[in-house]
């Protein structure tokens, strides 16, 4: 049934524009879409499913983006203003599916819709502008070129109504980098999957919003009684209290090398002097470069970090970005990780992609497998930060040896006849946390439908330390298939409400579905909500089998079953027949066949049909 | 006597003054006896322990690298050369 009327936590309208034939249409958003994905990455996983070719070339004018706000954004409910973009990607070839902070979102939602889908290319690069009422595609060759801040300054000071919102790419989308990012607000990221490659080759400079629309919440007491517990448990927890405000997601650092999981030269080992590892930590950064914390829409934890190294200024570096370009290099120096962490920002790269690779090509070097003949005279070795600037400009302008890494680290190893040398799961970069250091960690980026990601499967080690009484021990076979498809779940859930992911180390779903319930009327209770995320997995999987992935996919690096590391004093890996076996009952507490295909019967009971494709 | 260091980690280093410190205890102590030992003061009782005196659910403790929470965690007996890291539920990632 289509919503004809604005109705309670929805706008109840899609835009939808084909940048070929510049044509513009408004479609309503279907009700059941509401109740069966509610917004966000499930909205965006659904529409993606239904109107993308799977096996399209991910940089072709056939593939499509669809960015989703979700119901509670444009509500008061804390962290309610993270957008969420669905699309093929440019690195995986299966679904890319990104999330993003800042304040674009929530201003977007603003204009009156809830979703947009964008398809084709345009024949020269454009600027999609978007207010209540009136969606126009304008002409961007006066930006093209320009990096991410010079254009987001200029698409601004052209309104100037002080409530417009810039979402871009920098040279580095223009350029086809296949972890190109697209950014809001000049320094947050729709990071992974190369969303910015896919915006690059439609002719997609960037998209500008602004608006005043507001929704409709149903039973405001309800509403109000979910939000305002929601408040009082980030009150209580330390990390929603405070310690992400003051320490940054970089707090982390000095605790994940403890237990033996920061990652070092290209996951190799995980071996780091204590000394070293501070120089590069959270409580480091805030006593040196830290200018101030802040935080995107609605949020009270604030673990932006606002920086400064000599007379510039700038946003990160966060945990992933430390490590990646830090420590997984051999590389401690603070500042020149924050001086590529601007550049990155400003080039509009994905910064654990980037940190990936370079490790990648440092090892290749080392090995003999790349030369100084391949890199233009550059001594890619790995603890050498002073070639971090240059080769950021080089991949984002794909110059030189800059060429072959803006491919990702697993064509440029497969390149060169040597993939095992590259650190990813589906040809997507392993963020920083080691999968031999715990069997739930090593599970969640497998199973994960983008690839190895920090938010689709990462920091699943925390389940070991940080779930009280529901803690899974951190080399459990057994334990860790159910755990992992549960903090998939919640993931889900989160990414499609469009909240934080950080709500988490405060409280689950049950203040959510109080708010959800409230906000539209419908029956969101957290069983419904757990039944929503499993539907959702259920379309990301089929879209993944019908883009030609497989269970073999579902894979870890040789290297995490054959080297090992020693995690508390004993040599672990993450053998091939742990990985099976996991990775078995995993899909079985999918309900999925042993192929990792999503049964007939549950599909029926999802309400679910597997789409023919030509 | 056995000796043993203690690792501190975010506001826990602010409370005792210091990055880690070596300790030296009478045998047969359990991990949970030390941290009582450790709150010396009314300051730091009330960081590690709720007024029921129990440690307090948002801090993690590690004993030698594994998670001293669960059976055999804060009760079992701690031994000459272990390591124990203190630290609160940090969010990140």
């Amino acid at each position: 049934m289509a919503i004809s009327e604005p109705s309670w936590g929805v706008h109840g309208k899609i835009l939808d524009i084909d940048l070929a034939s510049g044509r513009i249409t408004e479609r309503p958003l279907e009700s059941d879409l509401v109740r069966d994905y509610i917004g966000g990455r499930g909205l965006g996983a659904r529409l993606i499913y239904d109107l993308v070719n799977p096996s399209c070339d991910a940089l072709s004018s056939d593939n499509i983006i669809v960015i989703a706000a979700a119901p509670l954004i444009g509500t008061s409910a804390p962290t309610a203003g993270r957008g969420h973009m669905v699309f093929k990607s440019a690195l995986s070839g299966g679904l890319g599916s990104s999330n993003c902070g800042g304040t674009w979102a929530a201003a977007f939602k603003s204009t009156g819709y809830d979703a947009l889908v964008v398809r084709g290319k345009a024949a020269s690069p454009v600027l999609i502008d978007i207010r209540p009422e009136r969606a126009e595609i304008l002409p961007a060759g006066q930006v093209w070129g320009k990096d991410v801040h010079e254009t987001t300054e200029e698409l601004l000071a052209d309104v100037s109504d002080g409530r417009s919102r810039v979402l871009c790419i920098g040279p580095a989308g223009e350029n086809l980098v296949r972890f190109a990012a697209v950014m809001n607000d000049r320094n947050r990221a729709y990071g992974r999957g190369g969303a910015g490659a896919v915006w690059g080759s439609k002719n997609l400079k960037a998209i500008r919003v602004s608006g005043d629309k507001k929704i409709r919440i149903k039973d405001r007491a309800r509403f109000e009684s979910g939000r305002e517990q929601s408040f009082y448990l980030l009150k209580q927890a330390p990390a929603t209290k405070r310690l992400l405000r003051e320490l940054g997601t970089a707090g982390l650092l000095e605790l994940i090398n403890l237990i033996n999981m920061l990652p070092h030269r290209n996951f190799k080992d995980t071996r780091h002097r204590d000394e070293d590892v501070e120089r590069v930590s959270g409580e480091t950064l805030a006593k040196t470069l830290l200018e101030r914390a802040a935080g995107c829409t609605l949020c009270p934890m604030a673990c932006q970090r606002h920086t400064r190294v000599g007379d510039k200024t700038g946003e990160g570096p966060e945990y992933e970005t430390l490590v990646m370009i830090g420590p997984d290099c051999d590389i401690y120096d603070l500042e020149a990780i924050t001086r590529v962490n601007y550049l990155c920002n400003e080039l509009g790269m994905d910064t654990i992609s980037f940190g990936g690779t370079l490790a990648c090509a440092m090892e290749l070097f080392e090995v003999g497998l790349l030369t100084s003949g391949d890199t233009d005279g550059l001594e890619l070795r790995f603890g050498r930060s002073e070639v971090l600037e240059e080769i950021a400009r080089r991949v984002a302008f794909r110059q030189g040896i800059g060429d072959i890494l803006a491919e990702g680290s697993y064509r440029l190893a497969e390149s060169l006849g040597h993939p095992e040398f590259s650190m990813t799961i589906k040809k997507q970069e392993i963020p920083a946390y080691d999968p031999r250091a715990s069997f739930t960690q090593a599970l969640g980026y497998m199973t994960s439908p983008t690839g190895a990601c920090h938010l689709k499967g990462g920091y699943a080690v925390s389940l070991a330390f940080f779930s009280g009484p529901k803690e899974i021990p951190r080399f459990s076979l057994l334990q860790s298939p159910v755990a992992i498809r549960n903090m998939h779940n919640l993931g889900i859930i989160q990414d499609s409400l469009g909240i934080c992911r950080f709500t988490g180390y405060a409280f689950s779903t049950e203040p959510w579905a109080r708010m959800m319930s409230g906000l539209t009327g419908a029956d969101f209770s957290t069983a419904r909500l757990e039944e929503i995320a499993n539907r959702i997995a259920a379309v990301e999987r089929l879209f993944n089998l019908a883009a030609g992935m497989t269970e073999a996919d579902d894979w870890l690096p040789a290297r995490f079953s054959q080297e090992p590391i020693l995690v508390a004093g004993e040599e672990r890996v993450v053998s091939e027949a742990a990985s099976i076996k996991m990775r078995n009952d995993y899909y079985r507490a999918r309900g999925w066949d042993e192929k990792g295909i999503p049964t007939p019967s549950l599909l029926d009971s999802l309400g679910l049909k597997m789409r023919e494709f030509p | 006597m056995i000796r043993v260091k203690v690792k501190l980690f975010g506001p826990f280093r602010e409370l005792f003054g210091r990055r880690e410190m070596e300790i030296d205890l009478p045998a047969g102590l359990r991990t949970i006896d030390l941290l009582r030992k450790l709150s010396d003061s009314e300051e730091k009782r009330k960081h590690l322990f709720s007024a029921a005196d129990t440690l307090h659910p948002h801090i993690v403790i590690m004993r030698n690298g594994m998670p001293a929470h669960g059976p055999g965690g804060l009760e079992g007996l701690i031994r000459d050369g272990d390591i124990i890291a203190v630290f609160p539920l940090m969010g990140g990632g």
